[in-house]
């Protein structure tokens, strides 16, 4: 394995860490693998672009703005869609989601048409480091993914709105019997859950391009992350996530690259039934 | 406009078949299968293939599509003891995806983006050509019933109430001495059975096979039909298929009318307007539109 592929891997990672560990937090909360963070991080990529390209805003205040219309998206989505259908179950909640992703990549479509686009950016030379290349916003995407990790993990383990998230994560019965206002808990997730999803948008049109299934494409990739590194378990999605994109290149010496996608999908299924807990989630009981 | 009818008819049938068999997977007895896509082109390319390449008869093709339906069903359904339901979902839709990147990039074989052209039609040589499509809705609607009188005997048969009870706790159907493997490998097989059949007749009808019809979409609008129309009843799993089909194709006549939207904006509107069926049926009605009939008695 060469170094470049070395450094495709970390790029790869770097984009779906953020992302698994959102999907991990929002699992944890609303307890069924939610496919809508496909249109959600469709949404974050043209919000930015809207905001950067037509409106002529610094590629910065875009992510930003990016951010805050993906988690009013999702926040929206909430409690339109799935608050009211709270009774259905995982499967039919998981059917919905699908097709909420659906909507959100065809308003898209309808108002942006499928073509192809990117951000108003310099282009950039990018940077031989011991015969790999890399690009300048490359090293961003990773540079901005370490700075998540630390600042999740400073706001889970430190805050009280964080140790409220993960007690109703945990036990929502308990946590409403101690007090825990689980409706603001749900309501801060999904926000700062959108936000995440808003910026791997932002991400994804950096490193790849934008386009409306871009968030569809990184789905199971994220998926797997999540699921490898065991739900609910938003450190293990990081390195969840490092394993994935290892994987994905390195299935590429041994297949031709257009089987890439099938390897999120194989390492779901290998991993779920050697260790379903996910590696380092812990085994559910089932009552 | 009425070769339009008989065409979409025959396309609400294939829909009725894949409907009617994740109905007994899921709606009856609880097993999530988000491959169907996979299962209609595994189907499809069996019997394609073997009467294109091989030149097998239509008549023993066919068949040969259903049995590896059945096959592949087992198999996916010996997966699926150790794995909970969503993440079997996950797993599933693997193996559709898996199915069709095959069949796209093993194109020695298949023809992959090319396309499998198929000559060979069941009684392609008896029938004169202006009275063939009507034959071949006849022929899916025979196929429509006979899944329907396989699904619905199924359910009023004891083995129906066996698999509710592992559709609602499979240990306690397994405490009470049912053989829960065993039933869940069999259904599987059967749903996997009907799914091939669907793929064959789809081939047989269109005679052009690519892999890009059988992206998991349309798994998710089969999903669609089975939860709008009302999981575990096969006459709502009917009325579902039927609702999202004339929204997924009536609403082309709406193109008809007015110049203001392109063929891309009007496939976008469709299936914004398939999502919002969906929710807004679960919203209003959260069993579906003809909800599963609960504590029947056995007369039935």
């Amino acid at each position: 394995m060469s170094l470049q592929m070395i450094v495709n891997a970390l790029v790869n990672a770097a984009l779906i860490a953020p992302p698994a560990m959102a999907f991990s937090l929002l699992f944890g909360i609303l307890r069924f693998p939610n496919f809508a963070i496909g249109g959600y991080i469709t949404v974050g990529a043209f919000a930015a672009f809207t905001l950067n390209v037509p409106l002529g805003l610094p590629l910065p205040l875009a992510a930003a703005g990016a951010m805050a219309v993906t988690a009013l998206v999702v926040w929206g989505a909430h409690v339109l869609v799935f608050r009211p259908m709270e009774g259905q179950s995982a499967i039919t909640l998981l059917v919905v989601s699908i097709a909420v992703t659906l909507i959100l990549e065809n308003v898209i479509r309808l108002f942006y048409s499928a073509d192809v686009r990117g951000f108003d950016i310099p282009l950039q030379r990018p940077w031989k480091v011991f015969g790999a290349h890399i690009t300048p916003e490359q090293v961003e995407i990773i540079g901005w993914s370490l700075a998540i990790g630390v600042m999740l993990h400073l706001l889970l383990a430190h805050t009280r709105i964080g140790r409220a998230m993960r007690a109703v994560a945990d036990n929502p019965m308990l946590a409403a019997i101690r007090g825990v206002n689980a409706g603001r808990v749900t309501a801060f997730t999904t926000a700062i859950c959108g936000a995440l999803f808003g910026l791997t948008g932002v991400f994804a049109g950096l490193d790849l391009v934008i386009e409306p299934l871009v968030g569809w494409n990184l789905t199971i990739p994220i998926f797997a992350a999540a699921i490898l590194g065991g739900i609910g378990s938003p450190y293990g999605a990081i390195l969840g996530a490092l394993l994935v994109g290892l994987a994905e290149e390195a299935t590429i010496l041994v297949l031709p690259s257009t089987y890439k996608i099938a390897v999120g999908f194989v390492i779901i299924a290998v991993l779920l039934l050697v260790r379903p807990q996910g590696l380092f989630g812990t085994a559910e009981i089932k009552k | 406009m009425s070769a339009y009818l008989v065409s979409m008819g025959t396309f609400v049938g294939f829909f009725m078949i894949l409907a009617l068999a994740l109905n007994l997977q899921w709606g009856i007895t609880g097993m999530v299968n988000f491959g169907i896509a996979g299962f209609y082109a595994l189907g499809a390319y069996t019997s394609g293939l073997l009467s294109a390449k091989l030149g097998v008869p239509v008549g023993l093709a066919i068949p040969a599509a259903c049995l590896a339906g059945l096959v592949m069903g087992a198999a996916v359904a010996l997966l699926s003891v150790r794995l909970r339901e969503d993440f079997l979902a996950i797993v599933t839709l693997g193996v559709g995806e898996v199915i069709r990147l095959i069949v796209l990039n093993e194109d020695q074989i298949t023809e992959g983006p090319r396309g499998l052209r198929i000559e060979a039609r069941p009684f392609g040589e008896m029938i004169g050509p202006d009275l063939y499509p009507l034959f071949y809705l006849g022929l899916v609607a025979a196929c429509v019933l006979l899944t329907y009188a396989v699904c619905e005997a199924i359910r009023r048969a004891p083995m129906g109430r066996t698999l509710r009870a592992i559709r609602e706790d499979d240990v306690v159907a397994e405490v009470l001495g049912k053989n829960v493997l065993l039933h869940r490998v069999q259904i599987f097989a059967v749903g996997g059975f009907f799914m091939g059949l669907a793929g064959a007749l789809y081939a047989h009808y269109v005679q052009n096979i690519s892999p890009e019809v059988f992206m998991p979409v349309v798994a998710m609008f089969i999903w669609m039909s089975v939860i709008v129309g009302g999981a575990g009843n096969n006459r709502g799993i009917l009325l579902g298929a039927g609702a999202v089909m004339v929204f997924l194709e009536g609403t082309r006549f709406v193109g008809d009318f007015t110049d203001a939207l392109d063929a891309e904006k009007m496939s976008a509107l469709r299936i914004i307007a398939i999502g919002l069926l969906l929710i807004v049926t679960l919203r209003l009605r959260p069993r579906g539109l003809l909800p599963e009939r609960k504590f029947k008695a056995p007369s039935d």
